[in-house]
């Protein structure tokens, strides 16, 4: 009898109508911002709940490209553009554009849709916008450095009382790519393929390099190391994304800026600048549903929920004037930042390039390569991972 | 009195039923096998003759949904929404509402960008889904209803067993040689539906399973077992739970490594490649010898990580278990438990401390260099450093199990054996080599072998510690593995290849290392 009841009991459980499952990686603010928008979804859809499963950001995107073509995994997850192409191409995320209309497709900046792209499809829709922008402490620096000249020369006083000028993730691609596009760097071209070894990517690295050497900035910062030091005095600044606002201890005096001009060439540091999309999985079971789910998510109301309470840069147009985003001072520094981005490749390939360049910065800052030379072999490298994508 | 001959057909029909057991599986594989490919072919027959009638009398054919796709209509402000008319048996009409829109929808866009093709949807539902270019922009595309494989033919299969368990029967009731040509004949007699169903693999391994069968009647093997499995049924049925674990979370991983190691993963797809990805292995990739990605380079840091450790362990853990074993050492209970704390402690949690200890100019081994007035060391600036990281990190892990294991043979030393020698005046250092050292081998030997089989793989510690800085030069095999399966662009195959290697060399150390230990024991 007990058998029976516990196999009836496995049985319903089985058969138990499933709603629509997001994946994502958010924690702290925009976590709870997230889960404010599925309480929204869910209190005028109990039929079909949206159920978060937070995933942690190092394993994500593994488990989908592992889990979806086997059937499994969720119907939706939130990552950014730099794996859509090669998503597309494997037949993990499904395309869009036969739901989106010009109405829909009108409410996200132009900028944000375009990374959603790919091959003549849409993707994915638009759900918040990183890049890198500058925390000056206001007890340490009066004004944000205009140019890296200013920056730098903030080091001296830093170094006497054993802190740095700046702060941040040296050694990551994400983190150095200011530098790589202000001296007029770039990782591909607009064609898709590697442009990485080039003068101006060389002397971005050199920059880098000297910032260490002068002890202008830390030796392979971490984004805990940099929140610390910020948090401690010990850095004046610290370029950082728009999460890095909860990470500040209260009572630290702060603001952010736009990132200086690069002296040496005159050109503003461009960071890359990732959109991060709400993705449909090609097995979803129920894709009219799920998509109904995308579109609730990055309706205007919901999109400024999670920019007032996750301090997400949220790329929907109307709330670029919105007063109370305008006032918020992370929000409207970065929107200011986004006028100098570069978007950051999407194709098909660009997956293979972090974990490459991650090494050979590593190599160049610590002074065992030379940045040029590295820079070739560093190309050879990825051309040979990426050759059979 | 009762019929000698009920016992031997007993035992015919016992050994009939157990083969039959493992070639009806095979039966069964072979089944699904051809059931699914007849439903592939069927359902893109049908898709491919809807398609056809749609463009040359413009009607449907029941069971699918086809469709002539007009070229796209882009939208003026975003271009890369594009809308689509289409015609089929409801006449013509925006593809926007219909239940299988979508379908017809993305895949005239697929057709506009790699050109005509035929599948059935990865869902398991049968459909199939087809699209060609049409004439002039036109695309005709079709999707077929859930196609309903075959179903499992009961009926056969219970003839079938009927007539093989009758031959083997008869067998028995005829006696000696028969009854092993009857054993054969039956089981055999599965192979008739695999052949019918166009396997002939599973044909061929049903009868080798009715060749064994019938070779294991002869030399008494069947009944060996079967007195076996029935004797120590308690026993094997304590085991059975662990076995079964054993299978699935050991066995299986195992094999499916090794099989994946001669495919190549793209995309999702698995192309077999042979030996590819072992001569790409043992090539070095054609890289020189001392880059670090050249799998000699990495072979040669892991011959050194294990040896630097095994070295380090056992030395730091005999030294520790001889000062724990004095008799005037006081707070022995405590000393133990406190050096044995760092065995204690999951590895990737010690791993992640000494990553933060090593770090930069913040990390507390170089804030205690500061103190005592020495520079700080760039942990990770070059190969010596991070591999001392790495070395340091996995000697605190691994001395205690070291210790553990010599505290309990020096409990094993007779007194005697040490007051003899103190007697005849041998030195500390000769009661040392010549008495404690014999004693410690026959424990530490064991402890060395299997010590040197975890750090070769101890991932978590170059993974989490050095991470392979600087420049991969401190990766070992298997965190080189790792970066190829997941860091590479998906080289599961060649990671795989990797596991298989790793383990071959792992197999040798086992069989040939252990034998030259053991040989020194005896000498």
């Amino acid at each position: 009898m007990k058998l029976w009841l516990i196999l009836a009991l496995a049985f319903a459980a089985c058969n138990e109508p499933r709603g629509v499952v997001l994946w994502h990686a958010y924690s702290d603010q925009e976590r709870t911002a997230l889960e404010a928008n599925a309480a929204a979804w869910n209190s005028t859809h109990p039929d079909t709940p949206l159920t978060l499963v937070f995933v942690p950001h190092d394993a994500f995107a593994d488990k989908l490209s592992s889990a979806i073509p086997r059937g499994n995994g969720p119907d939706l997850f939130i990552y950014p553009q730099d794996r859509i192409g090669d998503w597309a191409d494997a037949g993990v995320i499904e395309p869009l554009e036969f739901w989106v209309d010009d109405a829909r497709a009108d409410r996200f900046a132009e900028d944000a849709l375009g990374a959603m792209t790919y091959r003549d499809s849409l993707w994915g829709l638009p759900f918040a916008q990183k890049t890198l922008a500058l925390y000056y402490r206001t007890d340490l620096v009066a004004q944000p450095p205009n140019t890296t000249d200013e920056l730098l020369a903030l080091a001296p006083a830093m170094r006497a009382r054993h802190g740095f000028a700046l702060a941040y993730a040296n050694v990551d691609l994400y983190g150095h790519s200011p530098w790589l596009h202000g001296f007029g760097g770039r990782v591909m071209d607009d064609a898709g393929k590697l442009a990485i070894a080039t003068p101006e990517a060389a002397a971005a690295m050199t920059f880098a390099r000297e910032l260490v050497t002068t002890g202008a900035v830390p030796d392979d910062a971490q984004d805990p190391l940099v929140a610390s030091l910020f948090n401690e005095g010990r850095a004046a600044t610290a370029m950082a994304g728009p999460y890095f606002a909860a990470n500040i201890a209260d009572g630290v005096p702060w603001k952010v800026a736009p990132l200086p001009i690069i002296s040496a060439t005159g050109k503003p540091a461009a960071p890359f600048a990732s959109t991060e999309g709400v993705l449909m999985s090609a097995r979803a079971a129920n894709k009219a549903t799920a998509f109904a789910v995308m579109d609730f998510l990055t309706q205007d109301r919901q999109a400024k929920v999670r920019a007032l309470r996750g301090h997400q840069i949220v790329p929907n147009a109307v709330l670029g004037t919105d007063p109370e985003l305008v006032e918020d001072k992370v929000i409207s520094a970065f929107t200011r930042q986004l006028a100098h981005v570069v978007p950051m490749p999407k194709g098909s390939g660009m997956r293979v390039v972090w974990t490459p360049y991650r090494t050979a910065l590593g190599d160049v800052l610590s002074g065992r390569a030379e940045p040029y030379q590295r820079l070739v072999k560093l190309e050879g490298e990825i051309a040979g991972y990426a050759e059979r994508k | 009195m009762s019929d000698p001959r009920g016992p031997v057909v007993q035992r015919q029909l016992r050994d009939f039923v157990a083969a039959a057991i493992v070639a009806l599986a095979i039966a069964t594989a072979a089944f699904v096998a051809e059931r699914n490919a007849e439903l592939a072919d069927h359902q893109l027959d049908l898709a491919a003759r809807a398609m056809q009638q749609l463009v040359a009398t413009r009607t449907e054919v029941p069971s699918a949904h086809a469709a002539i796709v007009e070229p796209a209509i882009a939208s003026s402000r975003h271009p890369f929404l594009r809308h689509r008319r289409a015609f089929d048996g409801s006449g013509s009409r925006p593809l926007a509402t219909g239940p299988d829109d979508k379908l017809l929808y993305d895949a005239a866009n697929r057709v506009e960008r790699t050109g005509a093709f035929a599948e059935l949807l990865p869902d398991g539902s049968g459909r199939a889904l087809a699209g060609k270019p049409g004439e002039g922009k036109q695309i005709v595309v079709v999707v077929t209803d859930p196609g309903s494989p075959a179903p499992f033919p009961l009926l056969v299969i219970v003839g079938v067993l009927g007539l093989g368990a009758a031959l083997a029967a008869a067998g028995a009731l005829i006696g000696r040689r028969a009854a092993r040509v009857g054993t054969f004949a039956g089981v055999a007699s599965l192979a008739i539906p695999a052949i019918l169903w166009h396997s002939p693999i599973a044909a061929t391994a049903i009868a080798l399973v009715a060749i064994a069968t019938a070779l294991a009647q002869r030399v008494g093997l069947a009944d060996r077992i079967a007195n076996s499995l029935i004797r120590d049924r308690v026993a094997l049925g304590f085991l059975a739970p662990a076995g079964l674990a054993m299978l699935v979370l050991v066995a299986a991983p195992f094999i499916i490594g090794i099989v994946l190691g001669f495919y190549d993963h793209h995309h999702g797809t698995w192309t077999f490649v042979g030996l590819s990805n072992f001569g790409e292995i043992l090539s070095g990739g054609g890289r020189a010898l001392d880059d670090p990605l050249n799998f000699w380079f990495i072979l040669g840091v892991t011959v050194l990580w294990t040896a630097c450790n095994m070295v380090l362990h056992v030395s730091i853990g005999v030294a520790l278990a001889l000062v724990l074993s004095r008799k005037w050492m006081r707070g022995k209970g405590v000393f133990r438990m406190l050096l044995i704390l760092p065995w204690a402690i999951p590895n990737y949690i010690t791993a992640l401390i000494w990553h933060g200890m090593f770090k930069g100019e913040y990390g507390a081994i170089n804030s205690l260099l500061h103190a005592v007035h020495l520079s700080d060391v760039s942990w990770f600036g070059s190969f010596a450093a991070g591999f001392s990281a790495n070395v340091i990190t996995n000697t605190w892990l691994g001395f205690p199990f070291m210790m553990v294991v010599a505290l309990g043979a020096l409990e094993t030393i007779p007194r005697e054996l040490y007051e003899a020698a103190s007697v005849d005046g041998a030195s500390a250092w000769q009661r040392f080599r010549h008495i404690t050292l014999p004693h410690l081998r026959p424990a530490l030997g064991p402890a060395i072998a299997l010590g040197s089989i975890w750090t070769f793989n101890m991932f978590n510690v170059v993974q989490l510690v050095s991470g392979g800085k600087p420049g991969d030069s401190t990766n070992i095999l298997v965190t080189d593995a790792y970066r190829w399966a997941f860091e590479r662009g998906d080289r599961y195959g060649l990671a795989a290849a990797y596991a298989t290697i790793i383990f071959l060399i792992l197999l040798l150390w086992t069989v040939f290392g252990t034998r030259i230990m053991r040989g020194k024991e005896d000498a």
